[in-house]
């Protein structure tokens, strides 16, 4: 049962962060087409963004990995 | 000249797509109940290092009841009589189990080995700052030139971008060696038997333990303010939002270490898998397949190579920016007359 839980959070998180990053990149990759000179903050803030993010995916990855190996807090 | 450049390089890949299929069926050969490839084995913390195939033994220094125990190697430890193994665990031979394990391991030692290459490529450069080279001319030669790209990197696209104006220098030197050290540990997972030791919680939880403590040390009045009385709410608001807040202040560490540890751990689990595949297929399929495959899987693992090189340095400079990002924001002062406005300017501080 943990590791059905595992396998299905595991495949949601995907899908959520790489939502989320792949919007990051449209919007920053849109920015620097548009404002080439600008290119330099923009990929700051996008890696920046994308690694929060990452944080809240990870966050959910730890609680994947708790189900699936069975540790009980 | 490149024509015998890339003779030899096409001959040492095809070496090397050949190599490992000799020992699968070596290895396929020896047992049947064993699993084909033991991935945890290759990513766990071990006891020994591993160099040209020769294991070194490391010390075990281990507290059992508030009495210190000192051992050569786990075969010292076992051989005195005074421990059992159970279960690759080692006991008192009484069956007290070890309350402190302080033992020497293979990570540990990755992590001094990266330390000290850090502090020798900065001393290095800094006894060439002393002397006159890069002050008064210009920086010579390769490591150099890199340092110095990686100095001015870090002072100014990090260090001066994210942290208040008249704070930041204090902060370069623990952003630049962190920086460093990451760099270093992650990019020794790339040499044959090397081991990323960032790809252990424990390490970097300490890294980001560091983090941690500087960014609560270097907070201003205003960074615990907003923890305890956010300003410009209702009062029963900040019920919810202070411990909001302080949990937030324990989550952002957390974040950074798991975020470390999860990209370097995927990337060695990655590499031991793909090339493990020729273990599996040796074993399904027979020696042909796996020899046949294995130019596949070797090619594949040499373009994650490239990637993994990448990600080490990416993960290392994110460490270093959202230390960066945490301590400036720890650190920054705002204008008590305007709070409406200071709050305005921190959410686009923190959106930028």
């Amino acid at each position: 049962m943990g590791f059905l839980a595992a396998g299905i959070g595991a495949g949601i998180i995907t899908l959520g962060a790489g939502i989320g990053i792949g919007l990051i990149g449209k919007g920053a990759v849109e920015s620097i087409a548009r404002q080439p000179e600008a290119s330099g903050d923009i990929r700051g803030a996008m890696i920046l963004t994308a690694a929060f993010i990452e944080g809240v995916a990870l966050f959910a990855a730890v609680v994947t990995a708790i189900l699936a190996l069975g540790i009980t807090v | 000249m490149t024509r015998i450049l890339r003779g030899t390089l096409i001959t040492i890949l095809l070496l090397l797509a050949f190599h490992p299929t000799a020992i699968a069926q070596d290895d396929a050969s020896q047992g049947e109940e064993e699993p084909v490839i033991d991935v945890m084995g290759k990513i766990v913390d071990h006891d020994y290092l591993e160099v040209a195939g020769a294991k070194i033994y490391l010390p075990r220094i281990l507290l059992v009841d508030g009495d210190w125990y000192f051992y050569s190697s786990t075969t010292a430890a076992l051989e005195s009589g005074e421990f059992q193994e159970q279960d690759g665990v080692l006991t008192r031979a009484d069956g007290a189990s070890v309350s402190l394990d302080m033992s020497i391991t293979s990570h540990l030692m990755y992590v001094w080995f990266g330390i000290i290459l850090a502090l020798f490529f900065t001393i290095w450069a800094a006894r060439r700052y002393k002397r006159g080279i890069g002050k008064t001319s210009e920086p010579k030669g390769v490591l150099h030139n890199i340092f110095e790209v990686l100095f001015v990197f870090v002072r100014d696209d990090i260090a001066k971008e994210y942290i208040p104006a008249d704070k930041y220098k204090k902060y370069i030197t623990y952003l630049f060696s962190v920086f460093m050290a990451i760099s270093f540990m992650n990019l020794f997972g790339l040499f044959p038997w090397g081991v990323s030791a960032t790809a252990d919680l424990t390490v970097t939880a300490t890294l980001a333990a560091i983090t941690f403590f500087i960014t609560q040390f270097s907070g201003s009045k205003d960074h615990w303010r907003h923890v305890f009385m956010f300003p410009g709410v209702h009062p029963l608001i900040r019920i919810i939002l202070t411990p909001v807040e302080i949990l937030g202040l324990f989550t952002k560490p957390f974040a950074l270490a798991i975020r470390l540890f999860a990209n370097m751990l995927s990337g060695k689990i990655l590499i031991v898998c793909i090339l493990g595949l020729i273990f599996i297929f040796t074993n399904i399929f027979g020696p042909a397949v796996g020899i046949g495959s294995s130019v596949i899987w070797v090619s594949l693992t040499a373009a994650l190579y490239i990637l993994k090189a990448f990600i080490a340095l990416l993960q290392a400079y994110i460490f270093t920016l959202l230390s960066a990002v945490f301590i400036g924001m720890a650190a920054e002062e705002h204008d008590h007359e305007h709070e409406h406005e200071s709050n305005v300017a921190v959410a686009t501080d923190i959106n930028q």
